[in-house]
């Protein structure tokens, strides 16, 4: 082999390998989480479920960790672990039914989406990023490249620039949605205070039940600010889990 | 030497069954209708010179009443020392009595009378006259009488002079049995001194042999426990009434003693001034926790009652202190505060805590600081309790929920997934494409290419325009190919073939010019396109030379032409010039 195809192959081997770096870690802290959720030992598993996740976000992994915080008595957990498994896929049967069966037995609902915030949620959020990216291209090149490359602008180049640019808009309300969702957090604690002021010592306004959304507006030191069903105020920092931490 | 002393939990006060009957029988009536009366004594009435007495003056009214002068008609020559007031309650038949005591030391300096005289003092309002008195100072080597007794004075022993604020230090105030060997009881027992806090509390009270000028004698003995709460130098003295048998408190009895009968005498007496130096505490090296514990202490390991707990169940931390200093004021570390644990401490002097995990993310309890200050090296020492590893679990939610239909009969059962048991549908990270730098970037690509494209356009539309442009960079880069050729055959020594490719190359440069074929051009076509004196000079030689030999090549009649080395820098010469027309 001349040295010209070794570089090559050790190149694309290299290549091949960078996304899975860290797999073989992640399995084993699934495959351990999966041990102890069926030993019940509920922390353990939540915490290897955790490390998984945290390595490499997938849908089966906080799928798990829903259920082994849901076992340990974070109802608030669950709803946000279910919420990032939907939010990879937002078709998967599991989490959908997890998250209507956590809410019905919590007694909290579900967060209230605005119109492009529901559009969103019909495709995974890079979907819609990819869609829209490939659409707008698509359409300008159907625009600009037969006037570039001498074509004579003919019928079948104007409809799908025109349906190509109808997809763009309708993937940049997508998009719109996606990047207000990032906002929506969930109460991880039962009875968390939302106080008057980001102080020790605010008075408190009311209390927040676990799983409970809230949209995060502003941050001031251990605090943020949220917007929730029952009013606004502000919580503890790590009182309210994001679905996409920022 | 104190003992250590185990802490527990104060218990409350037993009372006996007759306890609350007594506290509902009326108590006797405090007589205050009674003539006051007065006395006033010394106490010796005779001594030598240099001797002190005690000039002593009871009223049968209550302290508060009487009006006392700030000055005394004593004589001149009689020098006043300490002095101190007092008053106690005397027990009489269905009523209490008051007798307040003024007291004062005085010392007869030279030998003499010296008569206090009689004076009046206000009591309640009302004149009560103070009978004369007088001390009698004998000469000096004078014997005094057989009868003579010494005053007698309370001993005040304390644990350290040097001392630091708020280190707590024993008192103890005794009162040396008198003759006959008769001990009598001390009541309204006081210290005076400036920033001096007594814990009468703590006080006990014994019977017991102490040594007194080198002789055992029996003593009554209290002791009491002094907390200094002021820096300074203090003098500090004990005052009190001598009350025959009235001990008004449990007493440890030690050795033989015999108790006086009858009524008691009450006589104020008081002690000789200890000096006392209080330090305050140092700024610099405080550690937290400190709770004001003075002394040399030690902690036993924290005992923890249960390390595997459910949240909200409570569990017990039991900590134990022991202490070569005094511990009947020791403060055990306060509560911390912390927002996974109610924690509930017992009231001092309990050291024993209640801990209720609130979650069950904790793994272990919250570390207490505390410190005391050691006053022997003068430093304070950590006694923090550490944190200890507790297990908690919390208490699960429902796995599946009842249904009903619209005619309110049970369905199946609502339930939770199953494990998955595979990762699944993988993602790189949860922030969404939308808000990732490198995609936003990755848009560039596309504008990049088309505005390419679009420059490319423009460029061919130029050209397209201009086809004089085109031409000469065809022939520029067909002429730098015949120059690399020419290189490379005259290096070859190939001289046929260099003057073909030299002709050529000229004919070439001087195409764009025309236009015109390269190949339809002549010699003079090149001449034409170099300078006048170009052209008359060594360059027109140069290209005639060339042309005619190739022209020969051309004709088949070849003759010989000029050297290789001879023209090769000429042709070179004139295709420089050539391409920098182009």
């Amino acid at each position: 082999m001349s040295p010209r195809n070794f570089c090559f192959l050790a190149i694309l081997a290299a290549v091949t390998a960078i996304p899975n770096w860290g797999g073989a870690t992640t399995n084993d802290d699934f495959a351990r989480g999966l041990e102890w959720s069926r030993a019940g030992r509920f922390p353990e598993a939540a915490a290897a479920f955790g490390n998984a996740a945290k390595a490499q976000p997938a849908v089966g992994t906080f799928l798990n960790l829903g259920l082994a915080e849901w076992q340990r008595g974070h109802a608030g957990l669950a709803i946000l672990a279910w919420e990032k498994a939907s939010w990879i896929d937002p078709f998967d049967p599991r989490t959908r039914d997890n998250l209507a069966f956590a809410r019905q037995a919590a007694q909290v609902e579900a967060p209230q989406l605005k119109w492009f915030e529901t559009v969103s949620t019909w495709l995974p959020p890079n979907a819609w990023a990819w869609l829209a990216g490939a659409a707008l291209w698509l359409a300008v090149g159907l625009v600009v490249l037969p006037g570039i490359f001498g074509f004579r602008k003919t019928g079948w180049q104007q409809w799908p620039a025109a349906l190509a640019a109808g997809v763009f808009l309708l993937c940049l309300t997508a998009d719109i949605g996606v990047v207000s969702r990032t906002q929506i957090g969930f109460v991880t604690r039962k009875n968390t205070p939302l106080q008057l002021t980001p102080t020790h010592n605010a008075e408190v306004v009311s209390t927040l039940a676990a799983g409970e959304p809230a949209r995060v507006l502003r941050t001031r030191g251990n605090y943020v600010f949220v917007r929730t069903a029952t009013g606004a105020g502000w919580v503890e920092h790590d009182g309210v889990g994001l679905v996409c931490p920022q | 030497m104190l003992t250590p002393v185990w802490l527990s939990a104060q218990v409350p006060p037993h009372l006996p069954n007759s306890g609350l009957i007594q506290l509902q029988v009326a108590q006797p009536a405090v007589d205050v209708s009674s003539p006051v009366t007065a006395t006033a004594a010394f106490d010796p009435p005779i001594v030598l010179p240099g001797g002190k007495s005690f000039y002593r003056v009871n009223v049968n009214a209550t302290e508060s009443a009487v009006e006392w002068p700030e000055a005394l008609p004593a004589p001149a020559g009689l020098e006043f020392g300490a002095k101190a007031r007092g008053m106690i309650t005397q027990s009489q038949i269905n009523s209490y009595r008051p007798l307040a005591t003024f007291l004062y030391e005085v010392t007869g300096a030279a030998a003499g009378r010296y008569t206090i005289t009689n004076f009046a003092v206000k009591v309640a309002g009302e004149p009560v006259e103070i009978p004369g008195a007088t001390l009698e100072v004998l000469p000096a080597g004078s014997s005094l009488p057989a009868d003579y007794a010494p005053p007698r004075r309370l001993l005040l022993e304390v644990t350290a002079t040097n001392l630091f604020l708020g280190q707590p230090f024993r008192v103890r105030v005794l009162l040396p049995s008198g003759p006959g060997g008769q001990i009598a009881a001390l009541r309204e027992i006081q210290l005076n001194g400036e920033g001096m806090m007594i814990d009468k509390n703590a006080m006990r009270q014994a019977i017991e042999p102490v040594n007194v000028q080198g002789a055992l004698r029996p003593a009554y003995v209290c002791e009491l426990l002094v907390t200094p709460i002021a820096a300074g130098p203090v003098q500090l003295s004990a005052q009190g009434f001598s009350a025959g048998s009235e001990f008004t408190a449990p007493i440890s009895i030690r050795g033989q003693v015999s108790l006086p009968g009858g009524p008691p005498k009450y006589q104020l007496l008081i002690s000789d001034p200890v000096a006392i130096q209080v330090r305050p505490l140092p700024v610099d090296g405080e550690l937290p926790g400190f709770t004001g514990a003075i002394g040399k202490f030690f902690s036993d390991p924290p005992h923890l009652s249960a390390d595997r707990l459910q949240v909200g169940q409570p569990v017990q931390l039991k900590l134990t202190f022991h202490g070569e200093g005094d511990l009947t004021r020791f403060v055990p570390p306060t509560a911390p505060r912390s927002r996974d644990w109610q924690i509930i401490a017992d009231p001092p002097p309990a050291t024993t805590f209640t801990f209720i995990p609130l979650t069950d993310e904790v793994q272990a309890t919250p570390a207490i600081p505390f410190s005391c200050f050691d006053p022997q090296t003068g430093k304070f020492e950590d006694l923090s309790v550490p944190a200890i590893p507790v297990t908690v679990t919390g208490t699960g939610l429902p796995v599946e929920l009842p249904t009903w239909d619209d005619q309110g009969k049970a369905g199946a059962p609502v339930k939770l997934s199953r494990l998955a048991t595979a990762p699944g549908r993988l993602a790189s990270s949860m922030k969404p494409l939308q808000q990732q730098v490198w995609f936003v970037g990755l848009q560039a690509l596309p504008v990049a290419g088309l505005v390419a494209l679009l420059f490319w356009d423009r460029r061919r539309q130029y050209l397209a325009a201009h086809p004089e442009i085109v031409r000469r960079m065809r022939a520029r880069r067909a002429l730098r190919r015949l120059r690399r050729r020419l290189e490379a055959t005259a290096d070859a020594g190939n001289a046929a073939e260099y003057v073909h490719l030299a002709a050529r190359a000229m004919s070439l440069a001087v195409a764009p010019h025309y236009p015109a074929d390269p190949l339809a051009l002549v010699g003079g076509d090149v001449l034409a396109q170099l300078e006048p004196a170009a052209r008359n000079g060594q360059a027109g030689e140069t290209v005639r030379a060339v042309f005619a030999a190739a022209d020969a090549q051309y004709a088949g009649t070849p003759q010989p032409g000029p050297e290789l080395a001879a023209i090769r820098t000429g042709v070179e010469a004139v295709l420089q010039k050539l391409e920098e027309k182009l």
